[in-house]
């Protein structure tokens, strides 16, 4: 009870926070755009002129003096050497003279300098946007010659017999590009506007001439105005160029600059109270492996807004990512419906799918029939594997879950060597010299690569939307829906559930135990290709070892147990999984640049679930 | 009713038997001369008898083949990385890490141990699967807490501009302890064998006196060793086993393991694991606490298997930081019932006999690969197939004889 009354008090101190938090961020996200975010601005931006400047009429005060102490050498008529030293020690006393002057700002009437930086700016941002649209014109015009070019380049590579990676975003070489005459305009107004920043400067450092202000352009140019500026964008510049000095009120500019994550962690904490309060509900309604990985990924939603790293990018990877895993998912259902529990021998079932997939290559099948053909030959293959595999589990009744891994375990490295011996010709494939399949089987547009992410796939708001994989994931799951509401799916479930009564009735166990296997094992092969065609590659060699893992784990954390699961289930599990994973490693490189901490993540998660998932349904029940 | 029996017997070592065609097979196809064989298969077998009879507690508990001795080999390479951080060398540090692997070891044997209390009748996949689990909290541990939370001080322990500990750890510098038990004492063969038979022959002798060995047996095994001396003068089997150097402290460590494995079940302990292992309800029902002996069973397993690695790493000299445990329990595993154990029994020669088939595979694999079909890969992942498909053969056959003697019961 008294830890009840603990969580609700954290939970009300939490939420007084976050309230807080949240009024604080929204009174202050709207002055960015307005007067009081502008003077920040300014106040800083002048401050970094004047900072960048000094440094450049250090510079004018030193060549004035090297001169000035060169003409006197040379009057006193010293040779060479003479002049060197001279100038030498000019340069040095400047130097020392200067560097150690802090200029008073506050003594600076800086009202001219702010009003033509302003314009400059604007002047800037006009002739940019002006270039990027042209720029984008151009590439527009010129992409599909870039992309001619691209695919006879990686089709030289196959022959060639270099490892191909993924077919990347083809880039247009701007090198024949012309500035069009609107931009020469946009760019002699700058320079004009320029020019009167300059007449500013020197009003307030007279010593700055002519070319002082033309080695400063390009600073000045970089502190006034970068593409694809905003509020925070410029006051980190800023800041960082060490102009915080400036601000008269330090806490209301952080508070302006900090008002998005300010309501992030409102957003945040917000959620964390609900868990507190509803915790129980929660725990019983999901248990706790599901409960913490839930709210793992909200709180990674959170840091991934926090380091202003890009969420509706990182979502839609995560969608593409559910969809391409999902069939395999899906693959658990049957299994686990027809009582083989968790069916970690699916590697049998992706290992047809990858020889449908290699003979579409070789016989290079293009485009969607090709990918049909894949899927064909992975469904004979897997059905045909999937009965026998059936008839195996049906004399280990109990006993399936370490029988399956170990069985995909070993098929998986029959199949290495099957990799290296089978007489598979086309180049795409095989090692030119060498023997063997490549480890890695690069797809590209001649074959499926990306058929079903890119068929009525859009994009809003940056987020791309891979309609064809949704909508092949929403058919998968329909039918399998269907299946499991049919006389078989139901008498399949009912062996499942309980053997001994289904016998009873008299539904033929065995019968049923080898139809659930085979459907798991045929969608085994059809979520390898789906998951191939996406991913861009095929992998073979130990690649499908631990995939049915993933799966597994994937379905676990969507809800199923080892003996129960729903559709519903690989949709969330599916989601959940993949957008830890997808949001993990950004997040995790923020944290600790160039690590690997998101795969040992993944080994966390997946087998931390099984694990669970073992413990909760061995003990003593099964013995 | 002799060939009856001879069936039988062939039908219940089908895998041994198999094993031993297949090495047979091998050695004949991979032009490997039988001294390098011989010299290699000591080696492995000085590295790796240790882990192998480390699996045998769990198995006469009834725990299957313990998968989870991964973790124990985690145990002892935390122990290894920071006595070569406090730069202990030679035997000084081989025993340091020893006692040091020893509570590491007991404290995660505790926990598998109670972890797989929770899943009783599905010990193996959920050792196997808290192996792979554990592997990324080692991760975590060796990438993201050593090295850099916990500062390391040696110089190649850590990686400049990487982050946590260097991937190979090298034992073989002056701050290691390469060699350190097998360079104790080393022997050629035949020295070794003489040694070995005349210990053996004191022994027997002693028994006999003491009137614990009846004169019968005393005598074929006095005979055995003096044959074996004998045999050995043969100049041909003496050029078998010219390049080998046996490492007699390792073996004498090995020796000692199969003893412990023997007395133990003479012990009331030993007692336990064995009535736990054939009926965890009749074990409750006399008074057992089953939980308690399954824990202490892994425990020991896991401190053993810590202490098997320690061997294995001080022959090797340097190992994969990341790596070296992996394979450990799949390896081991696949050895023991390769000698003919099941996952309800196994037995000290067991072990040994399939620790030396399965690594005679293993050496003879890749050169049988290349020379049958002109690609060493092929040998290597031949042998990996084996490891699996001999756990899973194994498996089935278990579960198969599990089914039929139901059914028959029922009949």
């Amino acid at each position: 009870m008294t830890g009840k009354k603990t969580r609700i008090v954290i939970a009300a101190v939490l939420l007084i926070a976050a309230v807080a938090l949240i009024a604080l961020g929204a009174i202050n996200m709207p002055r960015r755009t307005g007067e009081q975010g502008e003077a920040i601005l300014d106040t800083l931006r002048i401050r970094s002129l004047l900072n960048a400047t000094g440094d450049g009429v250090v510079e004018s005060y030193v060549a004035i003096a090297k001169k000035e102490a060169t003409a006197a050498a040379k009057a006193a008529g010293g040779g060479m050497s003479a002049i060197r030293e001279a100038v030498a020690k000019a340069e040095e006393e400047t130097r020392a003279r200067y560097s150690n002057t802090t200029t008073d700002y506050a003594s600076l009437d800086t009202t001219e300098l702010s009003a033509a930086v302003t314009a400059y700016a604007q002047a800037l941002a006009a002739y940019d946007a002006a270039a990027a649209e042209a720029e984008e014109a151009y590439a527009a015009a010129h992409i599909e010659e870039a992309e001619a070019a691209a695919q006879a380049e990686r089709e030289a590579r196959i022959a060639a017999g270099e490892e191909v990676g993924e077919e990347t975003e083809v880039e247009v070489d701007m090198s024949g590009f012309v500035a069009t005459q609107e931009m020469i305009d946009l760019q002699a107004k700058a320079d004009e506007r320029y020019a009167s920043v300059g007449a500013a400067l020197s009003s307030i450092y007279p010593v700055l001439d002519e070319s002082a202000l033309t080695t400063l352009k390009e600073t000045i140019t970089s502190i006034s105005y970068q593409r694809g500026d905003t509020f925070t964008a410029q006051y980190d510049r800023y800041i960082a160029m060490g102009s915080g000095a400036a601000l008269t009120n330090g806490t209301s500019a952080f508070m302006i600059r900090y008002a998005d994550d300010m309501i992030y962690i409102g957003l945040a904490l917000v959620v964390a109270v609900l868990v507190l309060l509803f915790y129980e509900t929660l725990v019983a309604k999901l248990g706790i492996p599901r409960v913490i990985i839930g709210v793992f990924f909200i709180l990674l939603c959170f840091m991934a807004l926090l380091y202003d790293l890009s969420l509706p990018t990182l979502l839609s990877n995560t969608v593409v990512r559910m969809g391409m895993n999902s069939i395999m998912v899906l693959a658990m259902v049957p299994g686990i419906q027809c009582g083989i529990s968790l069916n970690l021998g699916l590697p049998i079932g992706l290992v047809c799918g990858l020889i449908g997939g290699l003979l579409t290559i070789e016989w290079s099948i293009p485009g969607v029939w090709g990918f049909l053909f894949a899927i064909a030959v992975g469904v004979v293959l897997a059905a045909g594997a999937g009965y026998l595999y059936g008839l195996l589990l049906n004399r280990l009744k109990g006993e399936e879950m370490s029988v399956t891994t170990y069985v995909g375990f070993s098929i998986v490295s029959l199949m290495c060597i099957a990799w290296l011996v089978l007489p598979f010709r086309s180049l795409k494939l095989r090692w030119p010299l060498g023997t063997g399949l490549r480890n890695t089987i690069g797809l590209d547009s001649t074959n499926f690569a990306h058929i079903l992410d890119d068929f009525l796939s859009f994009k809003i708001a940056g987020f791309e939307v891979p309609t064809g994989l949704l909508l092949f994931m929403a058919l998968a799951c329909a039918l399998v829906w269907l299946f499991s509401r049919s006389k078989t799916g139901i008498a399949m479930q009912a062996v499942g559930a309980n053997p001994r009564f289904a016998e009873a009735t008299g539904i033929n166990v065995d019968k049923m135990r080898i139809i659930g296997t085979m459907l798991s094992t045929v969608l085994g092969a059809i979520g390898i290709l789906v998951y191939s065609q996406s991913y861009g590659f095929m992998q073979l060699y130990t690649a499908p070892r631990q995939m049915g893992f993933i799966a597994a784990s994937a379905i676990l954390i969507g809800g199923a147990s080892t003996s129960r699961c729903k559709i519903s289930h690989v949709v969330i599990g599916t989601f959940l999984f993949q957008g830890v994973l997808t949001l993990g490693m950004p997040v995790a490189n923020v944290l600790v640049p160039g690590s690997t901490i998101s795969e040992t993540l993944r080994i966390l998660i997946s087998n931390g679930i099984i694990l669970y998932a073992l413990t909760k349904s061995g003990g003593e029940s099964r013995a | 009713m002799r060939k009856d029996r001879l069936v039988e017997v062939l039908r219940k070592n089908a895998v041994t038997v198999m094993f031993v065609l297949l090495c047979l097979g091998g050695m004949a196809v991979s032009g490997q001369t039988t001294a390098y064989v011989t010299y290699e298969l000591f080696g492995r077998l000085a590295r790796n008898a240790f882990l192998v009879l480390a699996l045998i507690i769990p198995i006469v508990a009834g725990m299957g083949i313990n998968f989870a001795v991964t973790i124990g080999a985690m145990a002892a390479q935390i122990a290894v990385l920071w006595v070569i951080e406090w730069g202990v060398s030679g035997i000084a540090g081989f025993t340091l890490a020893a006692l040091l692997t020893m509570p590491i070891a007991m404290f995660f044997g505790f926990l598998i141990g109670n972890l797989l209390n929770k899943m009783k009748g599905q010990e193996m996949i959920g050792g196997m699967i808290l192996g792979y689990f554990a592997n990324g909290l080692y991760q975590l541990l060796f990438l993201f807490i050593f090295g850099n939370l916990i500062p390391l001080k040696t110089p190649g322990l850590v990686i400049m501009g990487s982050t946590g500990v260097a991937n190979t750890i090298d034992l073989s510098t002056e701050r290691g302890f390469k060699y350190a038990l097998d360079g104790i004492w080393r022997l050629p063969f035949g020295s070794a064998l003489y040694v070995v038979c005349a210990a053996v022959a004191v022994v027997t002798v002693v028994m006999m006196a003491a009137k614990k060995t009846s004169a019968k047996k005393g005598g074929i095994i006095l005979a055995t060793a003096a044959a074996l001396c004998l045999l050995y003068q043969i100049p041909a089997v003496a050029q078998l086993f010219s390049m080998v150097q046996v490492p007699m402290a390792t073996f004498i460590v090995i020796g000692a393991l199969c003893l412990f494995n023997v007395g133990i079940m003479r012990t009331r302990l030993g007692q336990q694991f064995r009535a736990v292992g054939q009926n965890r309800t009749v074990a409750n029902a006399a008074g057992i606490n089953v939980d308690r002996v399954r824990v202490i069973a892994i425990m020991i397993s896991t401190v053993l298997a810590g202490w098997g690695q320690l061997i294995f790493v001080q022959n090797m000299g340097s190992f994969q930081t990341y790596g070296a445990h992996e394979q450990v329990g799949l390896y081991a595993g696949a050895a023991i019932l390769v000698g003919g154990a099941s996952i309800k029994r196994a037995t000290n020669s067991q072990a040994l006999l399939g620790c030396i088939l399965f690594h005679l595979l293993f050496i003879v694999a890749p050169s049988a690969g290349k020379n049958l079909f002109g690609d060493a890969a092929i040998g290597e992942y031949f042998r990996v197939f084996v490891s699996y498909g001999v756990i899973a053969m194994a498996l089935v056959m278990h579960a198969w004889s599990g089914h039929s003697k139901k059914k028959s019961q029922k009949a």
